[in-house]
């Protein structure tokens, strides 16, 4: 029984942990040749979105190379961020797949996280429970413009923090999230498991177990840990905060929220004065390195040696392949990388719909196709990035795809499949 | 975090943490100590701090080994006796299973 108080507070952390991707800095091979032409803050530029570049052994020789040979032929120059590109698509797919697919996984086992006990968080307040279908709709948008301000006001709150430089508050902030999420959120989940399979569990064993488990995620993100571990907490706790969306979100305002949240995604990071899109840039004026809290890298990196370009020549100090989730707290930290960086509230949110698809969808081709969708939906945006090479927003198109593909795979696909299958028809 | 990256000194120092650290009844801890130092400790041609790593490694596994033991006799001894125990049985109990084994 969790009073939906203890959720609010994790709610406003997973606002703040929604995040664009951040545009990477390219590797170095075509700032390179442009040294001359651009000023510094452009090598730091691509932020949001970190395209991760590639594991350890290919940047170095290819920092290497590009400084050599000064006449780069302008085709290897484009190849070089496109094959970064194909790379990085593949290192997200990774993190991006298993998030859902342990989110799916237990959406299909532990009936918990889909009954409805009429609990809902305090930033819904309107029941879906009425009489008529308008009714529910007026809702389900009220619910949403309630959410959705949350998170505005959350975010700006942060801009601001930011921007005053209350570093202290931020990291604390972020400690006690992820204090909730690893202690308090996953203690429940284990106790839904364990009675999803009818097991006996003794308070000691469950104790050593949260206790060893919560600890080692809090040195792991905090402060410093295996690369790996790193990264699977991350996707352990974006799966844990998806399952709270759905089971506390009503039916109908997941969906309106889904979709509310892709297009304040977008505008966040792509206008002049949108939040999200003001923090990048404060990071990069202050060429600071940030937090790295809740970073999702595939390799470590930290800023301070991209910052200066002399340092460029040492291609060693460089990283290879991060690919950072950096939650809204720290979209700042990508400012190095290269590397893609995808926002922990983009685990969470893509998480959220395929959970639900496979929650309310009736079988798997919804799920599938749902799953298939948010994909094909993170290549493109990847795609754009390596185009622009600049922060872009990560949910508008795959979560669009996801919709479209979830609503059409329920009304259309599914009577047609669920039809010729009774007519023993096959194709 | 890569370990390749670090100077020496710093990988005895995080080594160090994580032996020390493991004894706030974190085996899991030790466990991570363990897998992550296990190629420095080990495999890596001889440098200055790697026998002192090498004993933090070693002290590391002896830790996790004992702990396993000790977790697997308790966990047994619940399992096994718990319906017998009666009221001590379930005030132990996360979870009770339902239904007639």
């Amino acid at each position: 029984n969790i009073p939906s108080m203890s959720t609010s507070d994790s709610e406003e952390d997973s606002y703040n942990e929604r995040t664009a991707l951040v545009a990477s800095e390219i590797p170095s091979v075509p700032s390179y040749q442009q040294d001359p032409d651009q000023p510094q803050p452009a090598d730091m530029e691509p932020r949001r979105r970190t395209v991760a570049p590639e594991p350890a052994a290919e940047p170095p020789s290819l920092d290497r190379s590009a400084v050599e040979r000064e006449p780069v032929d302008l085709e290897e120059e484009e190849e070089l961020p496109l094959k970064y590109g194909a790379k990085h698509v593949i290192m997200l797919f990774v993190p991006v797949t298993l998030c859902m697919v342990v989110v799916v996984a237990t959406i299909k086992s532990v009936s918990f996280y889909t009954e409805k006990n009429g609990q809902q968080l305090i930033y819904t307040p309107f029941t879906e429970d009425t009489d008529t279908v308008g009714e529910r709709l007026l809702n389900s948008v009220l619910n949403t413009i309630i959410m959705i301000s949350v998170i505005v006001v959350m975010t700006i709150f942060l801009v601001v923090l930011y921007k005053y430089r209350c570093y202290k508050f931020i990291h604390g902030w972020l400690i006690l999230s992820s204090l909730m999420m690893l202690f308090w959120f996953s203690f429940m989940y284990l106790g839904e498991v364990f009675k999803t399979y009818n097991l006996a569990m003794d308070y000691p064993t469950v104790a050593m177990i949260i206790w060893n488990f919560g600890v080692v995620g809090m040195i792991c993100i905090h402060w410093k840990g295996p690369l790996q571990l790193q990264q699977a907490y991350l996707i352990a706790i974006s799966a844990l905060m998806a399952l709270v969306f759905i089971k506390y979100l009503p039916e109908w305002s997941a969906w309106v929220i889904l979709g509310a949240i892709s297009v304040y995604d977008l505008v966040a990071v792509l206008c002049p004065k949108g939040p999200l899109r003001m923090l990048v840039e404060t990071a990069q004026e202050r060429n600071e390195p940030i937090f790295p809290a809740l970073i999702y890298s595939s390799a470590m990196i930290w800023m301070v040696g991209m910052a200066n370009p002399a340092r460029h020549a040492e291609p060693t100090n460089q990283d290879t392949g991060t690919f950072c989730l950096i939650s809204a707290y720290n979209p700042l930290a990508l400012t190095m990388l290269r590397g893609v960086k995808l926002g922990l509230g983009d685990f969470i949110f893509y998480s959220v719909l395929v959970g639900k698809a496979a929650a309310t969808g009736g079988d798997w081709n919804t799920t599938l196709a749902c799953f298939v969708a948010i994909l094909i939906g993170l290549c493109l945006t990847l795609l754009l990035l390596a185009i622009f090479k600049k922060a872009l927003p990560a949910l508008p198109i795959s979560i669009t795809f996801g919709l479209v593909f979830y609503f059409s795979t329920d009304n259309l696909v599914r009577p047609f499949m669920d039809n010729l299958a009774a007519h023993q028809f096959y194709i | 975090m890569n370990l390749e990256r670090l100077p020496n000194e710093e990988k005895l120092t995080l080594c160090r943490k994580y032996y020390f650290g493991g004894f706030a009844f974190l085996p899991f801890l030790w466990l991570v100590n363990v897998v992550w130092f296990f190629k420095e400790a080990f495999v890596k041609p001889t440098y200055t701090e790697q026998l002192q790593i090498k004993t933090y490694v070693k002290r590391s596994g002896l830790g996790l080994l004992l702990w396993v033991a000790v977790l697997t006799t308790w966990i047994t001894i619940f399992q096994h006796f718990r319906a017998e125990w009666g009221e001590v049985g379930d005030y132990l109990s996360f979870t009770i299973p339902l239904g007639i084994p």
